[in-house]
């Protein structure tokens, strides 16, 4: 068996030995599995969503003290509209048991831009997801190391290659690498949580006590507007994040699917809104400070364990870990939802088809490679901050909720099932009330970076408009008509030569095996002794075919060869002409010497309509 | 616009610039320019040499040219010879006779012609 060489040894070693097709199979999953895979990216999301709340009032609204008797409020909103997204999604994963994401439960019942706004809105969040997540485990590492911190960009940027590696190789949905580190993440929040809240109570642990940037930040004195709590607010929306995974995955579930995925469901959303709640009233009395610049360290998270367990303790440690595994298989799942989103829209002729091709491993590598690269500008962009993606997050996830629910309400009203008016008001209000949520989202962080998405994603619909305009107007073009037949045409060879040489007599014997109704062959040279040459040659070899010389006044190969191309075609009405470029082949090492001029050639006849342009190869070894 | 077009526009410069170059050669001689040739009238031509095919056709052997005098061009068959003495690209020759029409190209059938001497007008 001959061995791999080159880049293409290169690709087996990083991504390893292809997948055949018929050894794709999706595993059922149980409901204990199903948790951590598909709720790693909602749960992860309590690592930073009582973090933003406080930016907002510490640093960017400056009011000081007041900040932590807001948390708590916000937090109940947050659990609220939680609780009826959750409601919400319930219903979704009994009317589409074969997994129904925003954009194909829009498309279905909204129609097309509606789904298009979805898919749009959704391909932006998963970027986000993967951008936000990843810098938030970098900002755990960082509050466990501090002296990583001016690395902040690099480690983000390492880690989603290292992502996009791991994807590539395909680990999609692997229980054994998703169920314990979100676990022992559930484990060691709660355990905080508790372990906090006795503190706090029972033995009155004091809050924590700040110096320099931080103690200034709480010195502050503004007043709480409204517009600073609905921007809290909506900072603080983004622990909903990721809600809509298990929606998404019904299938993968062991039967009966819905029933088991809606259970998940209902455990996620019980397990994010209390350690979220937790998190928020442990803060009010533990007091951390973060600022919107990055210049404290640690996160609130790290804050708060480092109070809670009376220092940097293997405890302190084991949190900061936990919290950053969970952040990236958060960020993982983004990997596993986009490429296939991207696949589904790219079915549906709206991105180019590149999208819909699986890999040598049976993942859309394509898709993987875009999100790798899409996420790494971001970051770089946004310096690796949390806190300065978060206004581009929400817009998305909330448009992607919203349409999502007034499809199902049009879903209920077509088919009025059993209980079908209770549905539709329960679809409705979360309709709405993300739809509100969002509107909140756009407008109040509409300067901090929320218009980003509200530009990209119309952009993306005329983006996903164009690309499906033109492949069906390729279909259409393409398409026979009944009793369509090829017409005949006109063909006429033209064999390029340069001096007669083998190739040449390879190439003109097959010119004429093709029988063309025209036949020539044609040279263009620099200087008229040339010609007498090639001429004598020519009839030495006995070519019986015609030999037209062009001479190159200027020096130029392409230039006459082209414009004698146009004179033969000028000549016939419907003709195909056929150019033959007899070329070399030699090793890779020396292939560039050769072939410069036929190279610039082909380019230039490529866009030529009705031309035909075949090399005839001569392989020298 | 299509690519097309850019190389159309790229490639016109270079034409230009040739055809300019022999306008100024022939300029002295005062011939009927190629452009207002027609076909079935006894004329006097100049050209040179652009392009030469040589029909190696079994029995009958043709040469073909094409000359240019800056605004045109013309077709010259020579039947029945492999090679005419002096024709050869880039000289430049004079061509008296009468063209005949075929298909969209001016054609003279063994005319009879003269060489100008080389660099020339």
């Amino acid at each position: 068996m001959p061995t791999q060489t080159g880049s293409k040894g290169l690709k087996r070693l990083f991504i390893g030995n292809p997948i055949a097709t018929s050894e794709d199979h999706h595993q059922r999953i149980s409901k204990k599995v199903a948790l951590p895979v598909f709720a790693s990216d909602a749960i992860s999301s309590t690592a930073y969503a009582t973090e933003e709340i406080l930016i907002v009032f510490l640093s960017l609204g400056a009011v000081g003290m007041a900040a932590y008797s807001m948390l708590v409020p916000i937090s109940l909103i947050v659990v609220a509209l939680l609780i009826i997204v959750v409601m919400s999604y319930r219903q979704t994963i009994f009317a589409y048991p074969s997994g129904g994401g925003s954009y194909v439960v829009s498309k279905e019942n909204l129609g097309e831009y509606p789904g298009l706004v979805a898919g749009g809105s959704l391909l932006i969040d998963y970027v986000l997801t993967v951008c936000v997540s990843v810098a938030g485990g970098t900002a755990a590492i960082i509050s466990a190391f501090n002296g990583l911190a001016p690395h902040r960009v690099q480690i983000c940027v390492g880690f989603v290659l290292l992502m996009m590696l791991a994807n590539l190789r395909g680990l999609k949905e692997s229980a054994m690498l998703f169920a314990p580190p979100t676990y022992i993440y559930i484990v060691s929040l709660i355990t905080l949580i508790v372990v906090g809240l006795y503190r706090v109570f029972v033995q009155h642990l004091p809050p924590i006590e700040h110096t320099g940037e931080a103690e200034h930040l709480l010195k502050m004195q503004g007043s709480v507007t409204i517009f600073y709590f609905l921007k809290a607010f909506s900072s603080g929306a983004v622990a909903l994040t990721g809600v809509e995974a298990v929606s998404n995955g019904v299938p993968a579930f062991k039967k009966p699917e819905s029933k088991n995925a809606s259970t998940t469901l209902i455990w996620m959303a019980v397990i994010l809104g209390s350690c979220f709640f937790g998190l928020s009233v442990l803060a009010q009395h533990l007091e951390p400070v973060k600022d919107h610049e990055g210049i404290i360290p640690n996160t609130v998270l790290a804050q708060l364990a480092e109070q809670v367990y009376g220092g940097r303790n293997i405890f302190f440690f084991i949190t900061q870990f936990a919290t950053f595994a969970i952040l990236i298989l958060a960020a993982n799942t983004a990997y596993a939802d986009f490429p296939r989103l991207m696949s589904i829209i790219a079915k549906d002729n709206y991105l180019p088809r590149q999208f819909m091709n699986r890999g040598d491993r049976l993942v859309f590598s394509n898709g993987v490679i875009f999100l790798s690269v899409a996420s790494i500008a971001l970051l770089i962009a946004f310096g690796g901050l949390i806190n300065a993606l978060i206004p581009l997050y929400a817009v998305g996830v909330f448009t992607g909720f919203t349409l999502s629910q007034a499809g199902m309400c049009v879903h209920h009203y077509k088919h009025r099932e059993k209980s079908w008016k209770l549905h539709i008001a329960i679809n409705g209000i979360g309709s709405v009330t993300t739809m509100f949520v969002a509107g909140i989202v756009v407008t109040v962080k509409f300067v901090d970076g929320a218009w980003i998405p509200a530009v990209l994603i119309p952009t993306l619909m005329i983006g996903f408009k164009g690309v499906h305009r033109h492949y069906t107007r390729v279909r259409s073009f393409l398409t026979p008509t009944e009793g369509y037949q090829a017409p005949f045409k006109t063909h006429t060879v033209v064999v390029l030569v340069g001096s007669v040489n083998q190739g040449v007599l390879q190439a003109v014997r097959y010119a004429q095996s093709l029988r063309p109704d025209k036949l020539i062959a044609l040279s263009v040279i620099e200087q008229s002794d040339d010609r007498a040459r090639l001429q004598e040659q020519w009839d030495k070899f006995g070519l019986s075919i015609e030999l037209d010389t062009i001479v190159s006044e200027y020096r130029d190969l392409t230039e006459p060869i082209l414009n004698r191309i146009n004179e033969i075609d000028n000549m016939y009405n419907d003709d195909l002409i056929t150019v033959i470029i007899p070329e070399f082949v030699t090793s890779i090492r020396s292939q560039w010497l050769h072939n410069q001029s036929a190279l610039a050639i082909k380019a230039r006849l490529l866009f030529r309509p009705n031309t035909v342009v075949t090399s005839v190869p001569i392989v020298i070894p | 616009m299509g690519i097309k077009d850019v190389f159309k526009s790229a490639s016109k410069p270079v034409r230009e610039i040739d055809s300019e170059r022999l306008v100024d050669r022939f300029a002295e001689l005062r011939l009927q320019p190629l452009s207002e040739l027609e076909a079935r009238d006894r004329t006097k031509v100049c050209g040179e040499v652009k392009r030469m095919t040589i029909k190696p056709r079994s029995g009958i052997p043709s040469t073909e040219i094409v000359i240019n005098d800056g605004t045109g061009d013309a077709t010259v068959i020579f039947s029945g010879r492999r090679h005419v003495a002096g024709i050869e690209h880039g000289h430049c020759i004079v061509i008296e006779g009468v063209a005949f029409a075929d298909a969209n190209r001016l054609v003279f059938l063994n005319p009879a012609y003269s060489l100008l001497p080389m660099g020339e007008g």
